[in-house]
């Protein structure tokens, strides 16, 4: 396309070329209003030559109708013809008003100065022997008639009313040839335009068309790109999906197979522990000397305190699998999804820390009627208590706590936020506190540093996101990014045994 | 106690961790069983024993066996031991005690649902531990156990 040389895109072209066929139907229109309307002119002069030819022959025929009744009269004194003579005088009288009217042709008007006078004389010289013979002097009238100035009046007015008739004719005629012309233009302007405006809009469908066509494989390779690309998020989400899994099973057996040692270290730490016993109780009765006084020693302190030792980390350690076990069995819990009142769920958490509030004298200010959202009722009580049981835990020494909740709504997610005065926490600690067994801050309050990595885990499980904002000593606000609708698609619920 | 008994009851222990068999055993007899106890280490070992050369459990016809079973064996899942066990026409009525470290619900249901009489987990604290198979073994000198056909 010239229009694309041009840096014209398809809808300005197209455009163009609509503008151009408009202004070419106007021109058209006007020039078609101007032919005919020249041509009506035409026409109008033609009728008008016509009018002074038709009026020039008349006048012509009137006078020779009224000669020759006057003639008539004069010879035979019948009074018949004197009837002939008056229409015929009356005619030629009114043609020639009409001829005077009419005519315009400088020649004609030339003509007219001759002819007026001289058929002004020839009735008044027709009157005057008609008014003789009346009277009786009919020989005085038949003498006029002899003279010749009758007949010559009759020739001058012939010659000139037929010379004005010709040239009328000859107008006529010439009217006519260019009335023809004029009307072979109308019809060639009217065929030029209209073939010029057919291509113009053949053109036009022509790109519309193709452009349509070129439209029509954009969107369709436009939707195979997308089916394309949705294709690929759900293999790259399934794999995800399977990693995750993979992860949590990996998690669960290794939680629950560090079990079964432990149950052996933890036995016989016990056993060796009643042994030891038994024996400090023996050595303690017969140490004589001193090395067996230091084994006696040995048994009653020692031996313990390192069993105490095994033991204490034995716990810990069983806390810690236990944790991890907990996590591991959250994410492979089968979601129930269902309509979740965020109002019910805050409530039903404040209500079980209803104790802890009371004693610490904390404010809680709940925003009014909280979304609703469908999601899974378990996991998210879990989560909004893990966050209001911190918030309630780490108060800011020395001032009433205040606890706010809060939410907001768009785009098909529900924001949670829960925000507290408390002791807020450093900024190097923010990504840290979600990580599984690590807390922030003096470690002065009991606990594990699991909360928070559940809340985390079960969120994700979810389909949202939990962030955290805080400023040491001031305050923190946590924000779970939850979707309205959470997907039916369950990204953990496996079968699974171990 | 089923000293007095013509049929004693063998009690067959199935745990491949021998720290826990050992434990076991111990506190059982703590709890004053003397039974005859066959510690098996394995699935293919258990079923060997249990289904005898012919593996159709005659063997035991005419004996009397308690089962403990750990659900976490190396060669096989103490469930499929479980399900061979109850559908043996000799042993299915031989008692099973599912003793094992999975405190998963839905593992516990599989088991008495596929025919499991006593699930037990083992506490890795060993006082309750300890306890537990005491009560077992308590258990033990009171039930009867009926002959294998």
């Amino acid at each position: 396309m010239t229009a694309q040389s041009l840096g014209l895109n398809t809808f300005q072209s197209t455009m163009l070329l609509f503008a151009a066929g408009a202004l070419l139907l106007l021109m058209l229109v006007i020039s078609s209003f101007k032919l005919s309307s020249e041509t009506e002119a035409r026409a109008a002069e033609i009728a008008k030559q016509r009018l002074v030819r038709v009026a020039a022959r008349n006048t012509s025929f009137g006078l020779l109708n009224a000669e020759t009744g006057q003639r008539g009269f004069l010879i035979t004194g019948e009074e018949i013809y004197l009837e002939p003579y008056y229409l015929g005088a009356k005619e030629a009288r009114k043609q020639l008003d009409d001829l005077t009217a009419q005519a315009s042709d400088p020649s004609d008007l030339e003509r007219m100065a001759v002819i007026a006078p001289v058929v002004g004389k020839k009735l008044a010289e027709m009157e005057q022997t008609i008014a003789l013979a009346k009277s009786g002097k009919r020989d005085e009238a038949l003498k006029i008639l002899a003279s010749d100035a009758g007949l010559q009046y009759m020739g001058a007015l012939r010659d000139n009313l037929e010379a004005i008739s010709a040239r009328a004719d000859r107008a006529v005629e010439r009217g006519l040839e260019d009335l023809s012309a004029s009307a072979k233009r109308l019809t060639l302007t009217t065929t030029i335009g209209s073939l010029l405006l057919a291509s113009f809009a053949s053109l036009t469908f022509y790109i519309v068309a193709n452009n349509t066509g070129k439209l029509q494989s954009a969107r369709q390779s436009l939707q195979t790109l997308t089916d394309e690309l949705e294709e690929r998020v759900k293999d790259r989400t399934e794999a995800l999906t399977e990693a995750n899994e993979e992860i949590q099973r990996f998690a669960y057996i290794v939680s629950h197979d560090l079990r079964a040692p432990l149950v052996n270290i933890m036995g016989f730490t016990s056993e060796l522990e009643t042994a030891s016993n038994k024996l400090a109780g023996y050595f303690t009765r017969t140490a004589l000397d001193v090395d067996e006084q230091t084994a006696a020693g040995i048994a009653v302190e020692d031996i313990p305190e390192s069993i105490g030792f095994i033991r204490k980390s034995s716990v810990k350690m069983d806390g810690l699998i236990g944790a991890i076990l907990k996590l591991s069995r959250e994410g492979r819990r089968e979601l129930k999804r269902e309509r979740v009142q965020l109002d019910d769920v805050v409530e039903t958490s404040l209500a079980s820390l209803q104790h802890q509030i009371e004693a610490a004298g904390i404010a809680v200010d709940v925003e009014p009627s909280l979304p609703s959202v469908v999601s899974d009722r378990l996991a998210l009580s879990q989560v909004v208590g893990n966050i209001l049981d911190n918030a309630i835990k780490y108060l800011a020494p020395g001032r009433p706590g205040a606890i706010k909740i809060t939410s907001e709504e768009s785009g098909g997610r529900v924001k949670l936020r829960v925000t507290d005065n408390g002791r807020g926490i450093a900024e190097k600690d923010l990504t840290r506190i979600f990580d599984l067994f690590r807390r922030a801050g003096k470690p002065d309050r009991p606990g594990e540093g699991i909360g928070l990595a559940h809340v985390r885990s079960l969120v994700r499980v979810l389909g949202g996101d939990v962030t955290v904002a805080s400023k040491l000593g001031e305050g923190t606000t946590f924000t779970v990014d939850l979707p309205k609708k959470m997907s039916g698609q369950n990204p953990s619920n496996k079968e699974q045994n171990a | 106690m089923n000293t007095e008994n013509a049929n004693p009851v063998t009690i067959v222990m199935i745990e491949d961790d021998e720290g826990h068999a050992r434990l076991i055993e111990r506190n059982i007899r703590r709890a004053g069983v003397t039974n005859e106890i066959v510690p098996l280490a394995s699935g293919h070992a258990a079923l060997e024993y249990l289904l005898g050369e012919d593996e159709s459990g005659s063997v035991h016809s005419k004996r009397a066996l308690l089962i403990l079973l750990d659900l976490n064996l190396p060669d096989m899942s103490g469930v499929e031991i479980l399900q061979k066990i109850k559908t043996n026409a000799h042993i299915k009525r031989s008692p099973v005690v599912v003793l094992t470290t999975t405190d998963d619900e839905r593992e516990i249901q599989r088991c008495y649902d596929q025919g499991a009489n006593v699930y037990i987990t083992k506490p890795v604290n060993y006082e309750s531990f300890a306890n537990a198979i005491r009560q077992l073994g308590l258990f033990v000198a009171v039930m009867q156990v009926p002959a294998a056909e």
